[in-house]
């Protein structure tokens, strides 16, 4: 690894350490075992999402449903165990392949149709919900039982808390699928030139969609850890994530115009993010206020990204799928 | 033609114009004029510096030195497009300068409408009806308020050129205005054309068809390499001469050309009556084992259509294809597994996946055999791309580096390289050097005449008419989706096949 | 008949069946205080959703507008609670938020040229804590209620007759907005923007200066739904208008403004307005479970742009297949 790079691979760490450094600094608690591993919770979730989350803007797409897909298949798989008395493995599988399929039912309709991602995933963020709302009659629900699936989220192993070991196992799949797999090489060839891609012998529309069938899996598998992890499931159990999984995203440097990102960078994202959260709550800054931060977060990693990769000129969309001589 | 005969009868006056970007001269002391009421063409190949000139004439880019004169006004060195249309010149584009879902109307006035004096509202009535007296001054067929999106692209140029007329331009810059337009299109613009002379603006006409160069013009400016070759008369205008000179070697009867051969032996690709309306008609040939088949003609011909069907990108409509000897549907994936290699043109847009590194560009055309239970193997994908960079002698050699940063010769030599490393039995490449300094060329060339060498098959799509002479082994040339000439015997110089390209075939059969 | 006209005919058709079959199902429909109601409705996202269509006609997104609501409404009670300036005089002020908003909306997006959608959406995540924080607390530091009596401002939630201001204002801004659209310069220069930035930069508008314009207006109109929806309600709680952001965007994409830009134009935002008023109105009457309201608004998003980009496809299929076929036959008589 020459300088230039090894530089690069640890800039995003350097901040990381700088916050924390500033955290500590200002609020002394910060570095307690306790309140570390209070943080660690709120980046499971996060950080399970964004694993999967991070290939729709990697082929130049978006996904913003994932809150909705995520309090959806809370509720289903609680009805599911609970209601249907199905076994929770199965429950679990099951919800897995509905997150699957309503991710799929999003890259579908953007790719056939060509309608905006932002769109489609938006307007299903809002149909999800109501649909959520329907099946769980607007109500909060506690979820008692299973104690296996209670386990998932609530348990520890080896001291630590298991969905920790969940959103790890996931952080390293996807980094595989990202860096190793046909899949990832495909969705970076699609999000950084499309045209050129598809002369190369890569399906657009195929890599697109398997994007967003990620996407809504890990989505699914991020429901799971938060329903089982609060004891409890209802329609507004992920409401706005979806801003902190791109925050997530952008800080760790993946580009929102397509074919870049890294899903390590992804969980130092999502690493921030919750300490930035935490750090407010250490200042007795109250929850809600955090979309505040959030947001200038995210805008001031978008200019800080442009200033390093400058937006790419009209390289990517099917706009230049034209036939000239 | 340098000196002003009379006082106000030269409008456009370039004295000495100088502009070099990087490197070699773009254009050289060029002297130019454009008088009143004249329709005056501007001829020279790709890279001649025709369109280097107008950019300077319409305030796109600055000059280096030289004067610029228009309408008695001296144009400073660094003028805006602003500015440049004040003065009244006007500029027709294709389409690129309408605005979809707004009547004639409403285009021709963009900036401009008429309003009423109070409340400074648009007055609708008036600007439909001025432009509609605009319109029926000229007797176009068209109406005030028909959407733009409605009309043909030959209506939406005259739109353009009622735009420019409602600015009072005086001097219209037409750039390959008929590229895109039927034959009978064509005319109507010619006459248009005519009346615009008629009423006393000034017309400078760039063109590839010396036809209409011929037809319309009243004097012929030849650009080559950034000189000005000559500017000839109405009397003198020869399409042969302005070939002779737009190509400029006066070339020795032995090497005025090359020599092609008909290669026999295995068959590769037997094209049957390959049809896709509006784009190709009944297109048939065959491409035999180690042979480079050249396709020449002029852009809109539709040779990219029709090399881009044969890879699998669109669909034809009819006719057959057969590829080493099986009866063969195209698809892009189907191609590349059965050995063909497709360099595509505007490597920017289609060719390179800019922000990604060598390896990855590399790797992604050969997914296929690095890909083992869906995962890639990142040493063997090294590998090739170590290979294809030593192969194509890239530079600088580093696989890490993103594609976007290398310069355009080494960006055409990775999308090449991709496919070379592959077992490859046919390569298609789309005008493969546009944009490319010299060195990298040759060695492009080098690649292309030792692929074939070694019997892979060649179809080599160019406008750059030393380099399909150059390479090619046989030349097919395509007008207006049609084969109108094959080159298989004897010399072929770049002057038989732009004659023949130009509608012009009798020259060539000289 | 154009299209944009066809349209119109077919939801209006589709209005009058709706309001005929829930007349037919439920006596209060066809009262004149639901109907009104309906209108009311329609007018406070309508208001919203103008501003919106602009933004959508540059071929933009504005997420932020729910948020600026709720912060406007916060600015708003402040005033009330605070101090005692009088409403005419602070409401300007409480506008002024739109204005701040939307110009920073602009900046983002033109300067740094990052896409709309982000950067009002990190703008609402912005607005929404700002709102929680300028929010009127009580002595023990609890968000606080304000019930709203000053008369001059509950006035924007009152009736004119049997006919709410809201509606009024709505239709007025409406009006005003149409024209300036449609016979000035300004609102030509946001077409061609939304159309063609190229083309609309090579004629000489300035596209920054029309984009940061409409963000601007689309947030003036925000805050000024605000003062609307605080009045009718008598209240404002920080999350007030945080949402219909949804409600706005079917609205608009009903009424046949596309997200591609370039077309769409205020009235077919009106009558989306009332078109949705009229659905969610119709699921209350009924007595369905209120929860399908966002079942119905998202459907109609999605379906509506499915809908606009497949008959669009169509269209252009159809003009690429006429052009080539007239190129043929030019061709061949060319050949014969």
């Amino acid at each position: 690894m020459n300088l230039a790079k090894l530089k690069a691979a640890l800039r995003l760490p350097a901040v990381l350490v700088a916050l924390m450094a500033v955290l500590t600094i200002v609020s002394p608690r910060f570095l307690a075992i306790g309140n570390l591993s209070n943080v660690l919770w709120s980046v499971c979730v996060i950080g399970i999402l964004a694993s999967g989350a991070i290939y729709a803007p990697i082929t130049g797409g978006i996904d913003l449903s994932i809150g909705s897909i995520a309090a959806l298949t809370g509720i289903f798989v609680d009805l599911l165990m609970n209601r249907a008395g199905v076994n929770w493995l199965l429950a679990i599988a099951a919800t897995i392949a509905l997150g699957a399929f309503i991710g799929l039912f999003n890259g579908l309709i953007t790719t056939k149709f060509k309608v905006n991602a932002f769109i489609v995933t938006m307007a299903a963020k809002t149909y999800l919900y109501g649909i959520a709302m329907v099946i769980s009659q607007g109500g909060m629900k506690s979820i008692l039982k299973p104690a296996q699936f209670l386990a998932i989220g609530g348990g520890r192993s080896f001291g630590l808390p298991n969905p920790i070991y969940i959103m790890l196992a996931l952080i390293v799949l996807s980094h595989i699928l990202l860096t190793r797999s046909s899949f990832g090489r495909r969705a970076i060839a699609v999000g950084a030139n499309e045209v050129a891609a598809r002369l190369s012998g890569v399906d657009p529309d195929r890599t697109r969609m398997a994007a967003y069938t990620v996407s809504g899996a890990t989505a699914a598998v991020g429901g799971i850890v938060l329903a089982s992890l609060t004891q409890q499931s209802f329609a507004g159990a992920a409401s706005g994530i979806e801003l902190d999984v791109l925050t997530a995203l952008v800080v760790g440097g993946t580009s929102l115009m397509g074919g870049s990102g890294s899903v390590v960078g992804a969980f130092i994202g999502a690493v921030m993010v919750a300490f930035i959260g935490n750090g407010l709550n250490l200042l007795n800054v109250p929850a809600p206020y955090h979309p505040t931060a959030t947001g200038i977060v995210i805008l001031l990693a978008l200019i800080f990204n442009m200033g390093i990769a400058p937006r790419k000129r009209g390289a990517a969309g099917g706009k230049h799928l034209r036939r000239t001589s | 033609m340098e000196t002003k005969t009379a006082a106000g009868r030269v409008l456009l006056d370039c004295r000495g114009i100088s502009k070099s970007y990087t490197g070699p001269q773009v254009l050289d002391e060029v002297d130019f004029s454009v008088d009143r009421g004249e329709i005056h063409a501007l001829v020279g190949e790709n890279g001649a510096g025709k369109s280097t000139l107008i950019k300077i004439v319409t305030g796109v880019t600055d000059r280096d030195s030289g004067e610029l004169e228009f309408d008695g006004t001296a144009i400073p060195r660094s003028h805006s497009k602003k500015a440049a249309q004040e003065l009244g010149i006007a500029v027709i584009y294709q389409e690129l300068s309408l605005i979809p879902g707004m009547t004639v109307a409403q285009n021709i006035y963009l900036t401009k409408e008429p309003r009423f004096r109070a409340l400074r509202l648009i007055d609708l009535r008036r600007m439909n009806d001025d432009a509609q007296a605009l319109i029926d001054r000229y007797g176009f067929p068209l109406k005030a308020a028909d959407l733009i999106d409605r009309l043909s692209i030959a209506q939406r140029q005259t739109v353009e050129i009622l735009k420019a007329l409602s600015d009072r331009a005086s001097l219209m810059i037409m750039d390959e205005p008929t590229s895109s337009l039927t034959s009978a299109e064509a005319t109507r613009l010619f006459d248009i054309i005519r009346k615009l002379k008629a009423e006393g603006i000034s017309v400078l006409y760039i063109s590839h068809r010396m036809e209409e160069v011929f037809d319309l013009s009243d004097r012929v400016t030849v650009l080559r390499d950034g000189r000005k070759v000559a500017t000839l008369e109405k009397v003198k205008i020869d399409p042969a001469e302005i070939i002779r000179l737009m190509i400029g070697r006066d070339l020795g009867e032995s090497d005025r050309g090359r020599r092609m051969t008909r290669k026999a032996g295995e068959v590769v690709l037997d094209v049957r009556s390959l049809s896709s309306p509006g784009l190709f008609r009944d297109i048939s040939f065959e491409l035999h084992r180690g042979e480079i088949l050249g396709f020449g003609g002029l852009v809109g011909s539709g040779r990219t259509e029709l090399v881009r069907a044969i890879y699998g990108i669109d669909a034809y409509d009819s006719g057959s294809i057969r590829y080493l000897g099986k009866d063969y549907r195209p698809s892009v994936r189907a191609s590349i597994a059965g050995g063909i290699g497709f360099v595509p043109e505007e490597r920017r847009l289609q060719g390179i996946l800019a922000p990604i590194s060598v390896t990855r560009n590399i790797g992604v055309a050969n997914l296929d055999v690095l890909t083992k239970a869906g995962m890639v193997s990142g040493r063997r994908e090294l590998q090739f791309a170590r290979r294809g960079i030593a192969l194509m002698n890239v530079k600088p050699d580093l696989p890490d580096m993103p594609v976007g940063s290398l310069s355009g010769g080494n960006q055409q030599k990775v999308v090449l390289g991709k496919w070379l490393i592959r077992d490859l039995r046919l390569l298609i490449i789309d005008e493969p050097t546009v944009g490319i300094d010299i060195g990298a060329k040759e060695e492009i060339y080098a690649h292309i005449e030792h692929l074939a060498a070694q019997g892979v098959a060649v179809i080599l799509v160019s406008s750059d008419l030393p380099e399909l002479t150059r390479l090619a082994d046989r030349i097919i040339v395509l007008r207006k989706g049609r084969i109108v000439k094959e080159f298989d015997e004897g010399v072929v110089s770049e002057e038989d096949v732009l004659l023949a390209s130009s509608g012009i075939v009798e020259g060539a059969r000289r | 008949m154009s299209l944009a006209a066809l349209r119109r005919l077919i939801l209006i058709g589709l209005m009058l069946a709706i309001g005929a079959a829930l007349a037919t199902a439920h006596h209060v429909f066809l009262t004149m205080g639901n109907l009104m109601t309906i209108l009311q409705q329609g007018s406070l996202t309508g208001i919203l959703a103008i501003g919106f269509t602009l933004v959508m006609i540059t071929a933009g997104i504005d997420m932020s507008i729910g948020a600026v609501v709720a912060v406007t409404s916060m600015v708003a009670v402040n005033f009330l609670s605070y101090t005692k300036i009088p409403v005419l005089l602070f409401l300007p002020l409480s506008l002024f938020v739109g204005v701040v908003v939307g110009s920073l909306n602009g900046f983002f997006i033109t300067r740094f040229k990052l896409p709309e959608f982000i950067v009002t959406l990190a703008m609402r995540g912005i607005l929404s804590g700002l709102a929680l924080m300028i929010a009127v607390r009580d002595s023990t530091g609890f968000i606080q209620n304000v019930y709203i009596q000053d008369p001059t401002y509950l006035w924007f939630g009152g009736q004119a007759g049997p006919v709410y201001i809201v509606t009024i204002a709505f239709l007025v801004l409406a009006f005003f907005t149409q024209l300036f659209l449609k016979r000035t310069r300004a609102g030509t220069n946001i077409y061609a923007t939304g159309a063609n930035p190229a083309a609309a930069r090579l004629s000489g508008i300035n596209t920054t200066r029309t984009i940061v314009g409409v963000y601007i207006f689309s947030g003036v109109c925000a805050s000024l739904a605000a003062v609307f929806i605080s009045s009718q309600m008598m209240t404002a709680m920080p999350d007030l208008g945080i949402g219909t952001e949804m409600d706005v965007i079917a609205a608009v994409v009903i009424g046949g403004t596309p997200f591609t830009g370039g077309v769409g134009d205020v009235w077919g935002t009106v009558i989306g307005a009332v078109f949705l008023a009229l659905l969610k109105n119709g699921i209350t009457v009924l007595g369905i479970s209120p929860w399908i309201q966002p079942i119905v608004v998202g459907g109609i998003i999605v379906l509506t742009v499915i809908a606009d980009v497949w008959y669009k496809g169509l269209a252009e299929a159809a003009a690429a297949r006429g052009a080539r076929r007239a190129r043929d036959a030019a061709a061949d008589g060319a050949a014969a």
